[in-house]
Formats: C-alpha cells, sequence, structure tokens
C-alpha cells in the first residue's frame, strides 16, 4: 500500500508520466483496470494529447499472461496505453452483445468461429481490408480451418488468438491397469474398453465430456464426434439439414450417447452440467478415463504437479471411421468503433495486432510462440511447426507427430451462419434432452432441423 | 412548542378559520409530488410504449437495418416457439414447490418464534439474515454447497456413508429444479416467517384460553383457531410469494444457467435469452408483455380474493 | 408424566427446533465464510474440509493488493486461475453502497414529501395519481428491460451511478410513498393542525413535527429502499458495462459464473459482499421486521 501511496502522489505532482504510473502500478501486481481506476480517482481522468487509449476486451484465459504481454507492448510502444478486460468464457457472447449494443468503447476482443457471422453481419466487427491489410497477408500461412473460421462473405475479419482441434485424450495408466495396450479405434470398441475399466473398479464412469449448455465448446465436442463417423456431415452444399436423415451419423452418435449414460452407464450424468475445467480437473484427478478436450488440456493435464497422473495423458485419433474431428480458431477481432477512430489510433492497434497475433521484423511475434511454448495453446499458422523451441516444448506434454496428425483430420463447424448461435444455443439444450432419453433421437434431430430451417428462413 | 399549546387551547373554530386556502395547498402538493411522478413516469409510461413498439417490429441484431412491422408476427412466434410450454410448465412447477415449501417453512418457524422462551430472541435476529443477502448470493452459496465436485453437502452424505455416490444437484433436472427450491426457501422463508409472526401475534391470548378451558387439543386449536385467524396473512404471504417465485431470474441465472436440458428455464429466463443469446429484441419484448399480462391478471385474481376475505 | 418433566421436554423440543433451524439458516453462510479462508488445493480435496487445516487470508490479499495466491504456484496450472474480475470487488462494493445510500436518501427525501402531501393534503387528481404510482408496481422487470435499456442508453446515462440510481427510485418510490402515506396518516392530527394554525407551512410542519414522530417509519422505509438497491441484480446487470458502475450482484455474478476463476477467490468474494447486507440487518433488525408487517399488512 505504501508503493501505492508514493505512486499516487508522485502522478498527482506531476513527477510520473501516466503511462509510467499505470506500468508501475502494473509492476506491483494490480491490474491495469484498476491502475486506470486510480488515475481517475486522481483526478487525471482527462486524456493528455499523445497517448493514444486501447481497448482490450478478452475471456479469463491466462489472464496474468495477457497482462505480461500487455506490459512489454506498452514498453516498446511508449504512446499507447491498453485497457483491459476479461470475461467468462461461457458468458462471453452475451457479454459482448450487451457491450455492443450499448456501444460501450471496445477496440479490439477476441472473437471465435461460432459468432463470426452474427457478429459481422450485426456491423459490430469488421473486415480488416478496411485499413489492416498487412494483415491479411498472412493467409496462405493459415490451415484450412483457421481461414475459414476468420472468413465471411469473402472477407478476412480477425488474426488468430490461438487455432487447436479437439483431442481425443485418454489416461494411459487406466488401460494399462485394465489390460488394455491400445486405445480405441471405433466408438464401440471404447464402449467395450469402458465397461472393462468400470467392471475392475479403476473409474466409476471412465467417460466424461463436457456437455454443459453453457460452455460454447459443447456443440464442437458434439461435431467432432459426428464427424468421425462415416458420412459424418450435418448439413449439405446448399446448408440444408441431412443430420435428420434416418440412420445419419448424428443419430448414432446421439444413440451412442444416450446408451454410455443410461444402459452401459460409463458416461458420467454430471457431463451434462460440466464445462471445461470441471472436466479438466476430474481428470486430472484420475476419476475418468476418457474425454474429448481441445489439445492444449493435455499439456494442461501433463503438467506435473497437475495430480497424480501428471504426464500419462495420451492423445489418440477420434474413434469412428473417419477419425475427422473438428478444428477451430479463436482470433482478434477488430470492432467497427475502431474504425471510426483517429488514423494514429488505428496505427496503433494495428501495431497491436501484430505484436499480439502477428509478425514482428519477420518472424513471429514473442506472444504467438509464447502461447504455443508455454501454455501449449494450439496455432493457426502451418509454418509455426518450423521454430524448434514450439516442437520441443509440445513434445514434453505430448506427441507432435499425432498432434499434426490431428490437425490434418481437422474439419471447421458446420453451419457457421448468422443465425448459427441462435440455433447453438437450441440445440444445445435438445441434445441434452436426447441424452436424457426426454425425447427420442429422431423427435431431436426433427427439432433440430425445424428450428434451422425457420432460423434460416427468417434470415433470408 | 409554547404556541401550539395556546393554539390548542384556544378551540376549534380559529383553527378552521386560519388554515391556509385550499389553492396554495394544492400547489405545495403537486410541486412535493412533481419529482416522484416525474421518475415514476418517465420509467413506466414510455417503457410500456416503447416495448409495445419493439414487440411489434421486427428488431433482430443481426439485420441493422430492417425493422420493419410485423403486426402479432413476434407474439405468433413467442406462442409458436419451442421454448413457450416448457418454460411456462417449468415455472408452474416451481412456483407449485417453492410457494408451499416457503409457507410451511414460514408457518412452522413462526409458530415457534412465537413461543416464549430465551432461544426466540435469537432466532428472531438469526431468521432475517438470508432475506437481506441479495439473491444471487443465496445462488451462489447454494450453487457452491450443492455442487457434485467440491460441494460440502455431498462431502458430508458421502462421509456419513448415506450415499455411495455424490448426488448430482444440478446435473440431474428433476433434482436441479428441486436445488433451485432450497435456496428459495431459505432466501424467501424468514419473510414469510416475520409476517406470519407478526399475525400470530395478534390473535388474543384469551382465545387460547377459552378453547382449552373447553379441553381441546394443540392440533384441533391449530386447526380451528389458529389457521382461520391467520388467513389474511397466509392469503398475502402467498400473493407476494406466488408473483416473487414466477418472475425468478437471479437464481437461475447463477445456479443452473437454464439447465440440464432447459429444465430450469423459467419464463424470465427465455425473456432474458430472447435478448441476449438469439439477440432478438421483438420477441424479447413480446415475451414480456405476454408475462406481464399473465402476472396482471393473477395478482387482480389474488386481489379480488383478498377483497373478499377482508370482507367476512 | 408430571407437570414439570412434560415442561422440561417442551422446552426441550423447542430448543431443539430452534437449533435446527438456526443450523439451516447460518451454516451455508459460516460455510462459505469457512471456505474463503482455505486455499484453491484445499478447497478441491475430497472429503470437504469442515475447517480449514491450512487457513490462509491470501485470497483476501489478491482481492485488494493482486498479490497471486501461493497455493497455484504450487500446482502450477496453466490457466492462471485468476481474473482480473476478483479484483474489482471491492471498487463494486463501493459503487453499490454509493447507489444505495444515494437512492435511500433520495427515496426519505422525496418519498416523505410526497408521501405526507398525500396523506394530509386535499387537490384534484389525489387518487389518481395515487393508484398511478401503485400501479408502476405492477410491472415486472423483465417487461421493462428493454425499453429502460433504450431509455437509459439515450439519455448516455449508461454505466454510470445516475441511470442505476434512476432507474431504483423507479422501483421503490411507489413503496416508499405507499408506506409512509399510511404510516403518517396513523399519527394524530392534531400537532399539525395547532402547527399550522400558528402560521407554519406544510413544510415546516413536516420537518418538525411529522418526521421526528415517523422516524422508525422513515427508518424503516430507507431501510427497504438501501437493501432493494444494493441486492437489485436485472438492471445493474443491464445497465452497467465497466467497473466504473457495476455493483456488487453484477461483479459476484460473473466471478462465481466464470470457470476461470478460481473457487477460493469467489468464496472471498461473496464473503466482502455480505458483510453489508448482515450488517445492516442485524442493525436495523427490528426495524425492518417492523416495516415487514406494516407493508404486507396494509391492503
Amino acid at each position: 500500500m505504501k508503493d501505492l501511496e508514493n505512486l499516487t502522489a508522485e502522478l498527482a505532482g506531476g513527477r510520473l508520466s501516466r503511462r509510467e504510473f499505470v506500468q508501475r502500478v502494473v509492476g506491483l501486481g494490480l491490474s491495469s483496470t484498476a491502475a486506470f481506476a486510480l488515475m481517475e480517482a486522481c483526478g487525471q481522468g482527462s486524456q493528455s494529447s499523445g497517448s493514444i487509449q486501447l481497448s482490450f476486451v478478452t475471456w479469463s484465459y491466462g489472464v496474468s499472461t495477457i497482462q505480461d504481454n500487455i506490459k512489454k507492448f506498452q514498453s516498446s510502444h511508449k504512446n499507447v496505453q491498453i485497457q483491459f478486460q476479461d470475461f467468462a468464457w461461457t458468458n462471453y457472447h452475451d457479454t459482448m452483445v450487451a457491450r455492443f449494443t450499448g456501444k460501450t468503447p471496445t477496440d479490439i476482443c477476441y472473437s471465435s468461429d461460432h459468432w463470426l457471422s452474427e457478429w459481422a453481419a450485426a456491423r459490430w466487427i469488421t473486415p480488416l481490408s478496411s485499413g489492416f491489410s498487412d494483415l491479411t497477408s498472412y493467409k496462405s500461412d493459415y490451415f484450412p480451418y483457421v481461414l475459414q473460421g476468420m472468413t465471411y462473405q469473402g472477407k478476412l475479419y480477425g488474426i488468430p488468438y490461438y487455432a487447436d482441434t479437439w483431442a481425443f485424450l485418454y489416461n494411459q495408466d487406466h488401460l494399462q491397469r485394465a489390460g488394455i495396450s491400445t486405445p480405441p479405434q471405433t466408438w464401440e470398441e471404447l464402449t467395450q474398453q469402458a465397461l472393462e475399466i468400470k467392471s475392475k473398479g479403476i473409474a466409476n464412469y471412465p467417460v466424461l465430456l463436457l456437455f454443459s449448455q453453457s460452455d460454447p465448446g459443447s456443440i464442437e465436442v458434439w461435431e467432432s464426434m459426428v464427424f468421425s463417423r462415416q458420412d459424418g456431415h450435418l448439413f449439405d452444399d446448399n446448408l440444408n439439414p441431412v443430420f435428420n436423415r434416418a440412420g445419419s451419423a448424428a443419430a448414432r452418435v446421439i444413440d451412442w450417447i444416450r446408451d454410455a449414460m443410461n444402459n452401459a452407464r460409463i458416461m458420467d450424468p454430471a457431463s451434462l452440467t460440466s464445462e471445461e475445467i470441471p472436466v479438466v480437473k476430474a481428470m486430472a484427478s484420475g476419476a475418468h478415463t476418457f474425454t474429448i478436450l481441445e489439445t492444449y488440456n493435455q499439456a494442461e493435464l501433463n503438467k506435473s504437479g497437475s495430480g497424480p497422473f501428471a504426464g500419462k495423458f495420451k492423445m489418440a485419433p477420434m474413434p469412428g471411421e473417419t477419425h475427422n474431428t473438428v478444428g477451430y480458431v479463436r482470433f482478434y477481432a477488430v470492432t467497427d468503433q475502431l474504425t471510426r477512430r483517429p488514423p494514429d489510433v488505428q496505427k496503433a492497434a494495428d501495431q497491436f495486432l501484430q505484436y499480439f497475433g502477428g509478425k514482428v521484423n519477420g518472424t513471429f511475434s514473442p506472444v504467438v510462440v509464447r502461447w504455443a511454448v508455454e501454455n501449449g495453446l494450439g496455432f493457426g499458422w502451418k509454418s509455426l511447426w518450423d521454430d524448434q523451441q514450439v516442437r520441443t516444448a509440445f513434445s514434453q506434454w505430448g506427441d507432435p507427430d499425432m498432434l499434426r496428425r490431428n490437425q490434418e483430420l481437422a474439419r471447421i463447424k458446420e453451419g457457421l451462419t448468422k443465425y448459427f448461435p441462435d440455433w447453438d444455443v437450441f440445440t444445445r439444450a435438445e441434445l441434452q434432452k436426447a441424452y436424457l432419453g426426454q425425447t427420442s433421437t429422431q423427435a431431436a434431430l426433427d427439432a433440430m432441423a425445424e428450428k434451422w430451417k425457420s432460423l434460416k428462413q427468417g434470415n433470408s | 412548542m409554547a404556541n401550539v399549546t395556546a393554539a390548542t387551547e384556544a378551540g376549534p373554530t380559529p383553527a378552521l378559520r386560519r388554515r391556509p386556502g385550499p389553492g396554495r395547498e394544492a400547489i405545495y402538493a403537486y410541486l412535493t409530488l412533481l419529482p416522484v411522478l416525474l421518475v415514476v413516469a418517465a420509467f413506466s409510461l414510455y417503457p410500456i410504449l416503447y416495448a409495445a413498439y419493439l414487440s411489434l417490429h421486427k428488431e433482430l441484431l443481426t439485420d441493422p437495418g430492417d425493422h420493419h412491422f410485423v403486426g402479432f408476427g413476434n407474439y405468433a412466434d413467442v406462442f409458436h416457439s419451442f421454448y413457450l410450454v416448457d418454460s411456462v410448465t417449468s415455472t408452474l412447477v416451481f412456483v407449485l414447490m417453492s410457494v408451499p415449501a416457503v409457507m410451511v417453512f414460514g408457518l412452522l418457524v413462526a409458530l415457534l418464534l412465537n413461543q416464549a422462551f430465551a432461544g426466540a430472541g435469537i432466532l428472531r435476529v438469526a431468521v432475517l439474515l438470508p432475506w437481506a443477502l441479495p439473491p444471487v448470493v443465496s445462488g451462489i452459496i447454494w450453487r457452491w454447497i450443492l455442487n457434485d465436485d467440491y460441494g460440502v453437502l455431498n462431502s458430508i452424505l458421502r462421509q456419513l456413508s448415506i450415499v455411495h455416490y455424490a448426488i448430482p444437484w444440478l446435473s440431474n433436472p428433476q433434482l436441479a429444479r428441486v436445488a433451485l427450491v432450497f435456496a428459495q426457501v431459505w432466501h424467501e422463508g424468514p419473510l414469510a416467517a416475520i409476517f406470519l409472526l407478526a399475525g400470530l401475534r395478534a390473535i388474543p391470548a384469551e382465545t387460547y384460553g377459552a378453547a382449552r378451558v373447553d379441553g381441546a387439543g394443540w392440533w384441533a386449536i391449530f386447526r380451528h383457531i389458529t389457521l382461520p385467524l391467520l388467513r389474511a396473512p397466509l392469503l398475502l404471504v402467498l400473493i407476494y410469494e406466488t408473483i416473487v417465485a414466477a418472475v425468478t431470474f437471479d437464481l437461475v441465472y447463477i445456479m443452473t444457467g437454464g439447465g440440464p436440458a432447459n429444465a430450469t428455464a423459467l419464463v424470465s429466463w427465455f425473456a432474458y435469452t430472447e435478448v441476449f443469446k438469439f439477440v432478438n429484441l421483438g420477441n424479447g419484448s413480446a415475451l414480456a408483455f405476454l408475462i406481464a399480462a399473465a402476472l396482471l391478471v393473477i395478482i387482480l385474481g389474488y386481489l379480488r380474493a383478498l377483497r373478499v376475505e377482508s370482507n367476512r | 408424566m408430571t407437570s414439570a418433566r412434560r415442561k422440561l421436554l417442551q422446552k426441550g423440543g423447542l430448543w431443539a427446533a430452534t437449533v435446527v433451524v438456526l443450523f439451516f439458516v447460518l451454516a451455508p453462510m459460516l460455510w462459505i465464510l469457512d471456505s474463503s479462508f482455505q486455499g484453491e488445493n484445499e478447497l478441491l480435496t475430497r472429503p470437504s474440509h469442515l475447517l480449514p487445516q491450512q487457513p490462509t487470508v491470501g485470497n483476501f490479499d489478491y482481492i485488494f493488493t493482486g498479490a497471486i495466491p501461493r497455493s497455484f504456484e504450487v500446482t502450477g496450472t496453466l490457466r492462471s486461475r485468476i481474473s482480473q474480475e476478483a479484483r474489482e470487488v471491492p471498487q463494486a462494493l463501493e459503487n453499490s453502497i454509493i447507489v444505495a445510500v444515494a437512492v435511500t436518501i433520495a427515496n426519505a427525501v422525496l418519498g416523505a414529501l410526497a408521501a405526507y402531501s398525500f396523506a394530509r393534503l386535499r387537490f384534484a387528481g389525489k387518487t389518481l395519481a395515487f393508484n398511478f404510482l401503485l400501479g408502476s408496481r405492477l410491472l415486472p422487470a423483465i417487461a421493462v428491460a428493454i425499453p429502460y435499456y433504450a431509455i437509459i442508453n439515450a439519455a448516455n446515462l449508461l454505466d454510470t451511478y445516475t441511470g442505476l440510481i434512476l432507474v431504483d427510485l423507479t422501483f421503490t418510490l411507489p413503496f416508499t410513498v405507499w408506506f409512509l402515506r399510511d404510516h403518517f396518516r396513523a399519527l394524530p392530527e392534531e400537532i399539525e393542525e395547532a402547527a399550522l394554525i400558528d402560521g407554519c407551512g406544510r413544510l415546516q410542519v413536516l420537518f418538525r413535527i411529522v418526521l421526528p414522530l415517523a422516524a422508525p417509519g422513515l427508518v424503516a422505509a430507507g431501510a427497504f429502499a438501501f437493501m432493494f438497491s444494493y441486492n437489485e441484480f436485472l438492471f445493474a446487470l443491464l445497465l452497467t458495462q465497466t467497473i466504473k458502475s457495476q455493483t456488487l450482484p453484477v461483479i459476484l455474478a460473473s466471478v462465481a459464473t466464470n470457470p476461470d476463476a478460481s473457487l477460493a477467490l469467489t468464496a472471498a468474494s461473496v464473503v466482502l459482499a455480505m458483510v453489508p447486507p448482515l450488517l445492516f440487518a442485524l442493525g436495523f433488525q427490528r426495524f425492518l421486521a417492523r416495516g415487514l408487517v406494516a407493508a404486507l399488512g396494509r391492503t
């Protein structure tokens, strides 16, 4: 507290610039938001010339890393101050809707391929071409699902924060104790192995999946299970539903889940209310054997100290005939508001985006490399595999060959339109009803198709 | 004060003659009412009109240019929506479960508080505390307690070997509804208790005395004397708690987010969902109007019952 | 059995029932207090520790100073289970109190003024105005949420104290006016009449005579207004965007539903949030109880 008092005194006395004040306060461990609040309280609220303020909104993953990256950016771009805020991932969409509608100052924010079409159609975010053309030149280096995930009506809307695939992870220790030598290749095999593990008392519910209604990942897990099967498609080329046809891959997936939960009892019913982090914690404690998570969670699970099974979590291709899975991209988006701000602000934003997601001096920015090396986050750039640091870091917790293979097997989610978020919210609940046996598989799929059609009509 | 005494001794007639005229009083009255009426009018008349406007036009945030008039299209959308029947059912179920629970809790605690013993004092102070907390906090506390993984309730049940595996309070649709009721009783029960206590206190002791002389047992006394005399307070608590239960939002937001499988998605939850998840302000406003209309009918019905009651 | 024995059993029964009710009412709050002094690791152990075995104030420390609790460093999770949202709790507490106090004062002043006029004065449109005020309470919050948002937005009052205060006033003033009117009516008119004869204006009568007599009622009305404003969630959620004006329920909801925020931090935040309303309820318990009875008793 003493340090803080000294700093505020210096600021008030004019011996410290506002930029230095923020840096020092952040250095004490407070957030930059608190620093700005302090400055306001000291009556330094008015913007002095020569200082550009950018508002940056994210969800709450790795906040201390983000704050550190911001600090480094600000030290090399002394005229820019970043106002940083983070919100829950599970509520991120709703929070941003409220923010955009209320026109709360937001310049750069995270977004996901789930919502790209919706936000672009509502003109809350803008294509990069209007003022950030340098960033569009990286297109050729992106994985296909990354490029698709950031493109709306032919225009590119962002640069990757990170991109990843949904991976089938298992606890190798459990398998060894059950006398199983290889992970399952098909969903039927998975059932068999799970029953074996359950009967030996190794895990009461060997399978745990993140199907919480509030987690945007739940639809991705489901779609990855659909993709992994023969004819694993939800829509045809004209975006008409094919998932409600008899015997479709979607139907087979729902049947499998319902059976796993209610008959074979190999899947934990708590899956219905489990978001990503509870799933990771439960896996780390050894309560379950099989799950589907983003690949970076394998790094989380295998980090030493994570639990009694650190290092024992392995990745296998998604069970199913095709082994396909979902690949996705979360990216930095530029808001419409930013394009209305003065040119020097936009230039600062451009530098910010390059620093956080692009290239600096021709090589990958330290932030991009850092997310991969320190957190194991997947990346959207094909050429990042050439970086020795990245390869070494990834081989600590995973198998780079398997990771690359998963990237090749990954496809972007189907149905990404401006009404996808709407359909997504409906579908998550409808699927849960089917898993619980409250409706039949066909009835649920028909309801989903109905909903899709009415949204498509209302939005054409 | 001397002036006042002198004035009262002067007698009634002089007082009437020297009162300020009604005209001046009226101006004073209007001035004092102005701030209050302005605020309330601004935030009730205009919003209703504006909400009506929104509900009659297409208001989809992903279609920012198109706000054409759709008549009752939004209302039709809401009536045919996938959620209307389910959420109304869920809300009815919640009301039918929580309101009696709250009232029984309130009545039992009120009866306890009405007894003459030292504990009543402590209890009377303590029992008000949950009601003073924001519903958001109640939701967080109960979500915390009922969690599968780290919830203390499951932990205790398992340690006492009452159950073998954690009870999925919030992952099972039926149990999730029960969990909501728990939180609601904890938060609203105190209100019912304090109010019914006042009702009990209003019953003169002689009434009981006479009955006991006649040899009536405690249950007979309760059924034939206490309950009938409590009818008016009970009805009032019933009205209030029904309305509170019907528009519950905070608890759902915190504890379940509407799930699992929309089992706890009450009507107020869907009004929120229409706006924030489906970004459809037209439907959201239409649904809000429908909820308001339904509540109005219920309230008027209750008020009529209350008038009948007080006329007895 | 003897009458003394029966009396003892009865007393025992009453005490037992009291303990049960006390437990139901207090245990949840005590548990979260307990949890806030446990580190993240300890909170996640099964079975739960009913008393902290390694008590720590690290969670509160983080909220006030940003010092990351040691337990995170021990496990070294990659996600850094911190949200800077938890750091916003003290500011949110301040916001909540400022808004609630403003609403209370406005209620006391404006509400008393209006209520007295309704209670004692005769003027055209009195019944209409009064019924209008009462009727406005029949609107459920959800129905007017979007229009309120539009009004506040148009007046450029989004994310300000003023916007929240105005909306809170809309919901509290009718109740305050109605409640105080009854209260004023119950006072004997003669004293006021006498003062009027002496040449006091209505305003003076109100301030010098009526308010002191009606003090308990005023306190009760003020207490309800404070509680409503402090506990209000839906409109605070809609009408605020940044910590500049976000109140405690909004921040708490955010932290509690954020899977990235550690459980220990959530517990500590909740404990901080509980202090004002609990102190308030303890201090004003008698007024609140009396006020509750009066409020629901008059129809």
